[in-house]
């Protein structure tokens, strides 16, 4: 029975690469369409710095990422070190609280923000991007600082603080260099889940600020391209690149550790 | 001399707390302005009357609710309902055997099977959808390969087919990583006693190591289950756009019909529904508690 079940995970792990091996190597693909493999080109990957459009929307997304993810992470960072020496009761609400946008639909948190912003009649654009983007990736990020503030040693502020530190000079001093590996790993995060973001950028964006996701996404409605599939193939390795970034051991305690 | 170090000490645990308490408003307030305020509305807003462009005119009425009965929506809500179930089951099954295989690895290549499962959950979701199209279409490896063998014209795409092999694939790490993680805590030496004991591989699963996993086994099922109900790209990309699911209905409601009441009464039932699922799991997890303390 073992070896039934060792078979079917290795036939996981195959599953898994497939369409990441066929994108990188459809991108190449020198035929103009998806039909045959015809040998290798570059034109596809020419072709997609040159699609002022695309580029436009990269913008966009990059800097709706930027400002969600550090935003995102200097609240996680207040929120993780206030829980983090927070006696008092109500420690778990406070964490059930900051977990909710996690657990809430997002595509129903979407729709939420959406009927706030037409209410109040707020212009969609930049800033509700960055709003909606900012409630998805605020959990993640706090969850992230939450599980290394809490491993700190309560007596180093103490002591910072009677070394005569500051509250500021403790935090630039002591928490922010211990905190740093999480203080990545919670930006990046935020980064990708921002950047990569669909459901909330749906309701979101408006006239003139469309993400490259949505542009992806529309311009699938019509047909694979193959410089789509070059675009796919450059999100893999940005993907590859943060992973590596982040580090797999912090990975692992992020997706495994932080959930058990 | 002993109220003194007291009160010295109640001082010391004084000062942090209230400026840690500081600490929590911007996180506090971003949940509450940009995440539960806004659900209120949205509440509020599926009993809402709607003039006829479907902007919110105020006032009270069932009657968003009660279309939901209408088999244009209900249709589209029980097969989503089913389809959700169905990926979950699949995911937490398949996801239970991977992490037991990972489990049963030596700890240095753990991390490295891990890894695998990390890269292609963390590359976008689109890019992870749209290489389905590539190789399940009319042009892809598979058509390939059964052109050879004569059979021309082969697609799978779109098809409900296509639907659940892209949920499948989308969500199976995400099942895969709570599992892991309780099979990880379990003694290996439990395992050999009960094959010592002579417990087959069945009994050895059913009476150790699935019932010490099922807090994983229930989060995986969970955190499948809500962002599969609330899925709307694959079902346009690989389906065709054929048999909608709830997230598609949410969406056209909101972006093409501009039915904001409608879209509300929508999202409600979705979210009534997750909160279902999760007092459902929430029971679950504590009458397994209840049945490790008993025993």
């Amino acid at each position: 029975m073992d070896r039934i079940v060792n078979g079917i995970a290795r036939g996981v792990f195959v599953f898994l690469y497939i369409p990441i091996i066929a994108v990188i190597v459809y991108s190449f693909n020198a035929a103009g369409t998806n039909t045959r493999f015809e040998g290798l080109t570059l034109q596809w990957y020419a072709d997609l710095f040159q699609d002022g459009a695309l580029m436009q929307t990269l913008r966009t997304s990059a800097i709706v990422a930027v400002l969600a993810a550090t935003v995102a992470t200097a609240i996680g960072i207040m929120f993780a070190l206030g829980l983090a020496r927070y006696r008092g009761r109500g420690k778990g609400g406070f964490m059930a609280l900051i977990a909710l946008p996690l657990i809430v639909p997002e595509i129903v948190l979407g729709v939420a923000l959406l009927s706030v912003f037409s209410a109040t009649k707020v212009p969609l654009g930049i800033v509700t991007l960055v709003l909606g983007h900012l409630i998805v990736s605020l959990p993640l990020a706090t969850l992230v600082l939450m599980s290394s503030a809490a491993m700190l040693d309560p007596s180093l502020p103490e002591a910072a603080t009677d070394l005569g530190c500051t509250p500021w000079q403790t935090f630039t001093r002591v928490y922010f260099p211990l905190l740093r590996p999480a203080v990545v790993a919670a930006w990046l995060l935020s980064f990708t889940t921002s950047f990569s973001n669909i459901v909330m950028s749906t309701f979101l964006s408006g006239v003139g600020s469309t993400t490259l996701p949505l542009k992806i996404y529309s311009s699938l409605k019509t047909g694979l391209t193959p410089s789509i599939n070059a675009l796919g193939a450059l999100l893999i390795l940005l993907t590859l690149v943060i992973v590596l970034a982040v580090g797999v051991s912090q990975m692992r305690r992020i997706l495994v550790d932080s959930r058990s | 001399m002993a109220t003194t170090t007291r009160m010295i000490h109640l001082g010391r645990k004084e000062r942090p707390k209230r400026g840690s308490l500081l600490l929590l408003i911007p996180g506090v307030a971003s949940v509450v302005l940009l995440g539960i305020l806004p659900l209120f509305i949205v509440a509020r807003n599926s009993f809402a009357v709607a003039d006829d462009y479907g902007g919110i005119v105020g006032g009270f009425t069932l009657e968003h609710y009660a279309k939901l009965l209408d088999p244009v929506y209900s249709k589209t809500l029980f097969f989503s309902l089913g389809l959700g179930l169905l990926n979950t089951l699949v995911c937490v099954v398949i996801g239970y055997l991977t992490s037991y295989y990972i489990v049963s690895r030596p700890e240095g290549k753990q991390g490295f099977l891990l890894l695998l499962v990390i890269i292609p959950f963390w590359t976008d979701f689109l890019v992870r959808t749209f290489a389905w199209i590539t190789i399940l279409g009319s042009g892809g490896p598979i058509a390939g390969v059964l052109g050879i063998f004569g059979l021309s014209g082969f697609s799978m795409i779109p098809s409900n087919a296509a639907v659940i092999l892209g949920l499948l694939y989308s969500f199976l790490p995400t099942a895969i990583f709570p599992i892991y993680a309780s099979m990880r805590s379990i003694d290996g030496s439990l395992k050999e006693a009960a094959t010592d004991l002579g417990c087959s591989w069945w009994g050895v699963h059913r009476r150790v190591i699935l019932p010490l996993s099922s807090p994983g086994i229930l989060g995986a099922a969970l955190l499948t289950f809500i962002p599969t109900m609330g899925v709307f790209v694959i079902p346009v990309l690989l389906g065709g756009g054929k048999d909608p699911l709830v997230g598609n209905l949410i969406v056209t409601l909101y972006t093409e019909f501009r039915n904001q009441p409608m879209g509300a009464a929508v999202s409600m039932v979705l979210l009534v529904l997750m909160v279902l699922s999760m007092a459902l799991v929430g029971l679950l997890l504590k009458r397994a508690s209840n049945k490790k303390k008993g025993a």
